[in-house]
């Protein structure tokens, strides 16, 4: 197959990839927010539920996971499923798995805030509300955002796991115009893509934490 | 007081959401195709007879895209393959929409009972696994056999022991190779008998060296040969065994219909101008059962 061919092919098969990519941080981060409150929180079955949430989301292979969120209606429920369900299936999974992972740098970002911050934020009289969103969380992110970077990284060729569920993401597609031409070179243009996708999101984040380190 | 009911709140959004993706699945199926609010209440059900399809129904055929001839990517990027060229004239026929499903070999029994897919077609082999689905007759002769490289100077089957041999997970040649196989004693000489995902792997070990040979079907194995004059077949067969339409076990309903269709492709001369079109490359036909 000519260069150009499987240029375009993987072209649109990006498309998907990026896709999957974007709506998984727009829902993973807030919910990994939510997550980490919860983890956080005085109450101790909730605090107990969310280290259990947290527990099974990283500690079982994310492909079994994305399995159980596309069959699980039907085999658990009886639900009909159909071939559209794979797309939600997928960033459902998605979302929620690595939720749990931002979950866990969130809370070990806002834990290393020393007690002064509040104290401080105490005295000048901020509500409790009001310290988190303009002390605290502010300090979060910086501090949390090589973190981040890693687990957005690892995310980007974690979209590949979707072919599981025989969704068309770029490698996929890579593999079967592999398999038709017994060549290894639809691969190699898959990997210059994901480098591409990669970079972008590295210098991004790299631009991100220089903005944000107006102290040093 | 306030923080127990907002993350009261904030849970069961969580779970309308969840539901929401469920039920906006099932809901846009029944408003995607005419008759399958009929066909879902009982698909569910492990009925005996299941639902037969209407015109203008869709028909979703699940295939391994990395299987050449049967089913595979073109060179324009358009799935194309003897067996889906048959799909598509058996939809053509019965005026239904035909939905080429490429799926993961490893989650074919999944989709197939979930409804996900309504048959199995691509040299979906038979033997072995007649209790296991509902199948429609068979259609095409097959063998497995094996490829080695030409440098290896493995002549014949007893030349592989002591030799690492791939199959595809899954796959007959796994069966046939496996306890209770027609080559289990064979199997029993190798160094190792290793599962692969899919077959563009195993050859790539093949040509790498990491492995000795690989054990497929007939018509596969002459397409990787075909482009890479490094590899031969041998002589001996493995087994052999029959393609044939797998559908989810229960479904004689849709098996019959399909059933039909291919038996008036087969007497008009249909399916022997379709195993034309791959004769250059795989020489097909002569493995023909019906339509010869």
């Amino acid at each position: 197959m000519k260069l150009l061919s499987v240029f375009t092919q993987l072209g649109s098969g990006m498309l998907v990839s990026i896709g999957i990519f974007v709506f998984t941080l727009v829902f993973s981060l807030p919910l990994g927010l939510l997550v980490a409150f919860g983890r956080m929180s005085k109450f101790r079955i909730l605090s107990w539920i969310m280290r259990a949430y947290i527990s099974i989301m990283r500690g079982t292979p994310l492909m079994l996971q994305l399995l159980v969120v596309y069959f699980g209606p039907y085999y658990l429920f009886h639900m009909h499923i159909s071939t559209s369900f794979r797309i939600y299936a997928v960033m459902i999974g998605f979302s929620i798995n690595y939720a749990a992972y931002f979950a866990e740098i969130y809370r070990g970002g806002i834990e290393s805030i020393p007690d002064g911050q509040y104290e401080a934020a105490k005295l000048l009289g901020y509500t409790k509300k009001q310290t988190f969103y303009r002390i605290i969380f502010p300090q979060v992110v910086r501090r949390i955002l090589p973190a981040v970077t890693n687990e957005v990284i690892t995310l980007v060729k974690d979209t590949s796991l979707a072919y599981v569920l025989a969704v068309t993401e770029m490698f996929n597609i890579a593999r079967q115009i592999a398999a038709n031409d017994t060549s290894m070179m639809p691969l190699a243009v898959a990997a210059v893509f994901y480098y591409i996708f990669n970079l972008v999101v590295a210098l991004a984040m790299e631009k991100l934490e220089k903005r944000l380190s107006y102290y040093r | 007081m306030k923080k127990k009911i907002s993350w009261l709140l904030v849970i069961s959004m969580i779970l309308a959401m969840m539901a929401v993706g469920c039920g906006s699945s099932s809901s846009s199926t029944s408003s995607s195709s005419k008759s399958s609010s009929k066909s879902s209440s009982k698909s569910s059900a492990a009925s005996s007879g299941g639902t037969e399809k209407q015109k203008g129904d869709t028909f979703t055929v699940g295939f391994d895209a990395e299987f050449p001839p049967y089913g595979y990517k073109d060179d324009s990027g358009n799935y194309v393959g003897f067996d889906l060229d048959l799909a598509e004239e058996v939809c053509s026929r019965n005026g239904w929409k035909l939905v080429k499903q490429p799926i993961d070999w490893d989650s074919k029994d999944m989709e197939l009972e979930s409804g996900t897919i309504d048959c199995i077609w691509n040299g979906f082999t038979i033997t072995g696994r007649e209790s296991d689905y509902t199948w429609s007759e068979p259609y095409l002769n097959n063998y497995q056999v094996v490829i080695v490289n030409k440098s290896s100077g493995i002549t014949k089957l007893a030349d592989l022991s002591g030799k690492t041999v791939l199959v595809q997970a899954d796959s007959s040649a796994l069966k046939a190779l496996s306890e209770g196989g027609d080559q289990a004693k064979l199997a029993a000489t190798f160094a190792a008998l290793t599962q692969i995902p899919d077959y563009n792997t195993a050859f790539m070990n093949l040509e790498a060296g990491a492995a000795d040979a690989v054990a497929l079907d007939f018509a596969v194995a002459q397409g990787y040969i075909n482009s890479n004059s490094s590899f031969i077949m041998l002589d001996e067969k493995i087994s052999t065994e029959q393609y044939a339409v797998g559908f989810k076990l229960g479904n004689t309903a849709l098996r019959d219909q399909v059933q039909k269709t291919l038996d008036e492709m087969s007497s008009d001369g249909t399916v022997k101008k379709i195993a034309d079109k791959y004769e250059a490359d795989y020489g097909i036909a002569d493995s023909l059962i019906i339509g010869k």
